[in-house]
């Protein structure tokens, strides 16, 4: 149990959460409604519509998650734990802790997603899943990082350190992010470029479209589940802090007695 | 805090400065056979010759990188669909002479996907029909460039 007190009131929302039974709402259950059409959508374009490449066969197909799934963590969850983490520091803001740690949870399932789906592109293009080469290195050291700085968000610990500690970990694991983007720039890497340049004419606009339509689905996604898992994270840190109230109030009423015997 | 900066930076330093790259060019390769002696190393080029497979299922073939050429004899796994002549190619292995002896072919691929309909016959294979030569790539490294056009 937490030992020190909550910079926030309890008692406002004791009410709130004792009521609670999902962490719905009318906005998340439109995103999530349009989350699992956008899915269906990329299913069906990115499997039936699209065409094959003309080297790589079927195995293009992988471009319309692997990418998204990776713009998804590395540009928008990841950037939200940096600027989370940053306010968190500025000014403790509880929501701002929360926020960072479930975009960085999500952000990892995003992550090994894109690990993933690299893998199984890696083998039929490249001819292995796996190599150390400096972008996926560097990708592979990120997957640490968060999933090391998601243990430390889990320390039994004073819970003000211990956000405190998260936020450093959130911040500094950010700078290897610029290590992945640039990777492919400042070492030989056998891995692909910067994602497609717009002007690409030879891209096909069936798969120019399904790639647009991975990166929408993906993003929708992932706010989908991030506004779920902080919803949960928030309720968790009020019951916390309500039943530390309950506690307390507990003690006081005691005390008095408590105290009777070793006056006097 | 600070400590945690420092090794960070060290590292960062390390990796930006080291001369550890994951392949050499051919060129480069060809140059420092001397002192690679039979230490395993990755190599980049692009295949110029029509690879040839004998019996055992060995592949022989040859890469090229600013104008200097490598007979590769790859006796490793077999290497993906997309390995063919005209393909950069990065190959793990160690030189044996004047031949590399290959244990792994990667075979690099552009970011360019093209669709695969009749109409384009051709064109995207990263090749020059006529020459086997890739085209020019405006993405890749400096350090990559294309073998030259006027082979």
């Amino acid at each position: 149990m937490t030992t020190e007190i909550s910079p926030e009131p309890a008692s406002k929302t004791t009410t709130m959460t004792d009521a609670v039974t999902s962490t719905g709402s009318k906005v998340t259950r439109v995103l999530g409604a349009l989350s699992l059409v956008s899915i269906a959508l990329l299913l069906a374009f990115g499997l039936l519509v699209s065409p094959p490449e003309i080297a790589q066969g079927d195995s293009v197909r992988l471009f319309y998650i692997h990418v998204p799934s990776a713009i998804v963590c590395l540009y928008i969850a990841f950037s939200i734990t940096l600027v989370g983490s940053i306010i968190y520091l500025r000014n403790q803001s509880t929501f701002w802790d929360l926020m960072a740690g479930a975009a960085a949870e999500v952000g990892v399932v995003f992550l090994g997603f894109t690990l993933v789906t690299g893998m199984l592109w890696g083998k039929p293009t490249w001819g292995t899943y796996w190599t150390w080469d400096p972008r996926l290195t560097s990708t592979a050291v990120s997957f640490v990082l968060y999933l090391g700085y998601l243990a430390v968000r889990r320390l039994d610990m004073d819970p003000v350190a211990r956000s405190k500690r998260a936020a450093i970990l959130g911040i500094i694991s950010f700078a290897n992010l610029i290590i992945i983007r640039y990777s492919v720039a400042w070492w030989r890497s056998l891995h692909q470029g910067q994602t497609l340049d717009p002007r690409d004419t030879q891209l096909d606009n069936t798969m120019l479209f399904s790639f647009v339509l991975g990166v929408l689905a993906l993003t929708m996604t992932f706010a989908w589940l991030v506004i779920h898992r902080f919803r949960i994270a928030w309720l968790e840190h009020q019951l916390e802090a309500q039943q530390l109230e309950l506690a307390i109030a507990e003690r006081t009423s005691q005390g008095p007695t408590g105290l009777a015997h070793g006056g006097a | 805090m600070g400590g945690v900066v420092a090794i960070l930076g060290f590292v960062l330093f390390q990796a930006l400065t080291s001369a550890r790259v994951f392949f050499r060019n051919v060129d480069e390769a060809v140059a420092e056979r001397a002192e690679l002696g039979d230490t395993t190393f990755r190599m980049q080029g692009v295949v110029v010759t029509e690879p040839a497979e004998d019996a055992r299922g060995a592949i022989t073939f040859a890469v090229s990188f600013n104008d200097v050429d490598a007979t590769i004899l790859h006796v490793g796994e077999e290497p993906s669909d997309l390995f063919e002549l005209g393909m950069p190619v990065v190959v793990d292995g160690h030189w044996e002479d004047d031949v590399f002896v290959s244990q792994q072919i990667l075979v690099k691929h552009s970011e360019s996907y093209v669709a695969d309909n009749e109409d384009r016959p051709g064109v995207g294979e990263g090749t020059d029909a006529d020459s086997g030569v890739p085209l020019d790539d405006a993405e890749t490294n400096d350090d990559e460039v294309s073998a030259s056009d006027d082979r």
